[in-house]
């Protein structure tokens, strides 16, 4: 199984590695290899990862991979059988829940509650003065356009409003550490824009994000790193770019003018053909973009657009799942 | 940012005391025995006021038998015999309400009619019991007159006819009142119930509260919020506090009402402040195990109704020792009230029932103490276990093994 790429630097116990003469920051979180069993079914296997500062994490799989268990043992909700996890540098506690905001997908408010009352309580217990509480509950839905709605009951607003004001309680306390599990499930594209913003905003100021979600052209629009599970166990990990190049097939298409369309004329591919004015190249093994680029470059080619062909998050989640054996590259 | 232990235990528990102490379900449960204690009072002494204690004024006796018919001052004082005709004409000028007829039949036949205006109905509370005192006395004309054509001397008659005067007194010849006899029965009966009943309507208020968090998903946002063991600390706490209210207001009103009611009904209940204080640290000691039994009940049902049918189950130890209320006055010596006054589940009413009948062993009140204090704390730290590792199983129920596992802190 490999290793996070952070293992080596990072002491559990919450001290600073120092590479170089330099303190590593240390990732807001830290999974090294941990398994849960529920009865006689594993429901997480070995896993390993780590949740980087700025980042959004896209945590995906599909349904019963384990992703809800793994979050849960983050949060300290559950505990792992084996296996370590760091949140801020430490063993997951009391001390780290004033610093992290959770949006499950199971979620709920009190319904015979204003919702304002609510969050304001939820902030309180993570460690706001119930008066700052209210305060910021009420800016925040103001943001999300729920202004005219402070007062109403739960029960009262829509489903939408209802997201939108558990998306509040999520970040009310102004968290170093998100994890949000399907957000913008049963949004409308408007209301679901609005909350991307705000994700995003979230990452922008350097709060670590770890986002569960099924709808992949979220994950490779919103996401910086992938972690795909399937039955507990890690089957990608990496970058939106590297998983999706891991899975281009090595074709290229490129469009300019002069391009050879001879395979033999160019070392770097094994075919050639031409397409509406573009041409599609197909890597020989062990070859990279990079080398037919350069190829191009020498020869009396005018590239005027080089792309690596490479399938959507969907289609490579179909395939993972599936078994495709590419996915070891990037696992 | 974080919060001590202690703070998110207040935190909790004042939310919960608020949220639940604003139920309407809680102020009309509340306030439902002092407003009931008013009512009653309201209607004892209306219908004490207005009782005539017996019989008032003339009974009107008209004889058409053959026997002749006098009335007797000792046994009968009211009777005036009168002819037909003027107790007709009392009837019809409405200076009489009825008359009693004996007719020739009797006493060949018992049969004696009650003479009443064709527009009478069923009759008040208040002519039913005027009636029950004037068939006495008509009856004791009755046989007065037959026993004293048959010959008795009326001194004889007198003796044989005076109706008992019974009185209950101690050993030691001071008198009890009948109503101090019953109360003697029916004030532990009813000082267990009301504090037993407090226990679980405040358990329930527990299992309402983790159940509805688990229903309406909002248990998980909590659980990461704030740890489990704090947040089922302060359940317990808030909602412990919002019993503990509602004792309190029934405690005022039993203390307010317990002198009317002995001026009322000529009784001497008395509930000495150790009793109560006593009473207090059961009520907590028992709300404080059921509470947690309620508490982790309510995180291992799939759904409400599943925990209101599991935690009934409990409910039936409870009430054991009030089924057992006469054993508890006859013999409290008795080795099954020391059976139900130690274990667990029977322990909070046994005490409570002990507590109020005077007599009872202060060992066994304090081993019921130890054995009480003993089990909550076991309880307590399972619950907490329980809910930990049960609370998100929504609509699921946890097997065996997953029970095992949390109890044993492998969860």
């Amino acid at each position: 199984m490999p290793r996070i790429d952070y293992a080596d630097s990072v002491s559990l116990t919450g001290q600073q590695a120092i590479e170089g003469g330099v303190a590593a920051p240390v990732p807001p979180v830290v999974v090294d290899g941990i398994w849960k069993r529920f009865g006689a079914t594993d429901i997480v296997t070995d896993l390993a990862f780590d949740v980087r500062p700025g980042e959004i994490l896209g945590f995906l799989g599909p349904n019963g991979a384990g992703k809800t268990t793994t979050m849960r043992m983050i949060l300290d909700i559950i505990r792992p059988d084996r296996g370590s996890i760091s949140v801020f540098g430490k063993p997951p506690g009391v001390e780290h829940q004033g610093r992290t905001g959770y949006l499950p997908e199971e979620r709920g408010l009190y319904r015979d509650v204003p919702a304002v009352d609510t969050l304001a309580y939820f902030g309180a217990l993570r460690g706001l003065p119930l008066g700052e509480a209210r305060s910021r509950a009420r800016g925040l839905l103001t943001e999300v356009g729920l202004g005219d709605s402070i007062g109403k009951k739960a029960g009262e607003l829509s489903r939408g409003m209802h997201q939108k004001a558990q998306l509040v309680a999520t970040i009310i306390n102004d968290p170093d550490l998100l994890i949000v599990d399907e957000p913008f499930q049963g949004l409308d594209p408007v209301n679901a824009t609005m909350l991307k913003s705000l994700l995003v905003a979230q990452r922008d100021r350097g709060v670590a994000v770890v986002m569960s979600t099924h709808d992949m052209e979220d994950a490779q629009v919103l996401c910086d790193r992938i972690l795909l599970i399937d039955k507990g166990r890690r089957l990608l990990y990496g970058t939106v770019a590297d998983i999706r190049r891991a899975f281009s097939d090595g074709a290229v298409e490129v469009v300019g003018k002069n391009l050879p369309i001879d395979a033999t004329a160019l070392q770097s591919v094994t075919h050639a053909k031409t397409y509406d004015g573009s041409v599609r190249y197909l890597l020989r093994d062990g070859a990279s973009a990079r080398d037919l680029f350069r190829e191009l470059g020498e020869s009396q080619a005018d590239v005027e657009r080089f792309a690596v062909e490479a399938p959507n998050l969907a289609e490579i989640f179909i395939r993972t799942v599936a078994g495709d054996q590419r996915a070891k590259a990037v696992a | 940012m974080n919060l001590p232990f202690v703070r998110l235990v207040l935190l909790v528990a004042r939310r919960d005391y608020l949220r639940t102490v604003r139920r309407r379900g809680f102020l009309a449960g509340t306030l439902l025995l002092p407003a009931s204690m008013v009512v009653l009072f309201t209607i004892s002494s209306f219908v004490g006021f207005q009782s005539p204690g017996g019989v008032e004024g003339p009974l009107l006796v008209v004889n058409e038998s053959a026997v002749p018919l006098q009335p007797d001052p000792a046994i009968t004082p009211n009777v005036v015999m009168v002819s037909r005709e003027d107790a007709n004409a009392g009837l019809a000028d409405e200076s009489v309400s009825e008359y009693f007829l004996v007719p020739e039949s009797w006493p060949e036949q018992p049969n004696i009619h009650l003479v009443v205006p064709p527009t009478t109905g069923s009759g008040s509370l208040d002519a039913l019991t005027r009636q029950q005192g004037a068939r006495a006395q008509v009856e004791g004309l009755l046989r007065v007159s037959l026993l004293r054509a048959a010959g008795l001397p009326d001194d004889s008659l007198t003796q044989a006819l005076a109706p008992i005067n019974l009185t209950s007194v101690t050993p030691a010849g001071e008198p009890v009142s009948e109503a101090s006899v019953a109360a003697g029965f029916i004030v532990p009966y009813v000082f267990t119930l009301i504090f037993v009943l407090s226990i679980f309507i405040t358990s329930g208020y527990l299992l309402q509260s983790v159940t509805e968090e688990k229903e309406n998903r909002v248990v998980e946002i909590l659980l990461s919020s704030i740890p489990a063991l704090p947040l089922m600390a302060g359940k317990v706490l808030g909602l412990g506090a919002a019993g503990l209210t509602q004792v309190a207001i029934w405690t005022a009103t039993a203390i307010v009402a317990i002198p009317l009611v002995n001026q009322q009904f000529s009784v001497d209940i008395s509930v000495s402040p150790v009793t109560l204080a006593l009473a207090m640290l059961f009520f907590c000691l028992g709300y404080l195990s059921y509470g947690a039994i309620f508490a982790a009940v309510g995180s291992l049902a799939p759904g409400a109704r599943e925990a209101q049918q599991y935690s009934s189950f409990f409910g039936f130890f409870a009430v054991i020792p009030l089924v057992a209320t006469p054993l508890f006055l006859n013999d409290p010596a008795s080795p099954i009230v020391a059976a139900l006054a130690l274990l667990p589940l029977t322990a909070p009413a046994a005490a409570l029932e002990l507590l109020a009948i005077p007599g009872s062993s202060p060992l066994l009140i304090g081993a019921s103490l130890v054995s009480q204090l003993v089990f909550m704390a076991i309880a307590i730290i399972a619950a907490g276990r329980i809910f930990r590792a049960t609370l998100l199983l929504y609509g699921a129920q946890p097997g065996v093994r997953r029970i095992v596992g949390a109890l044993t802190g492998r969860a």
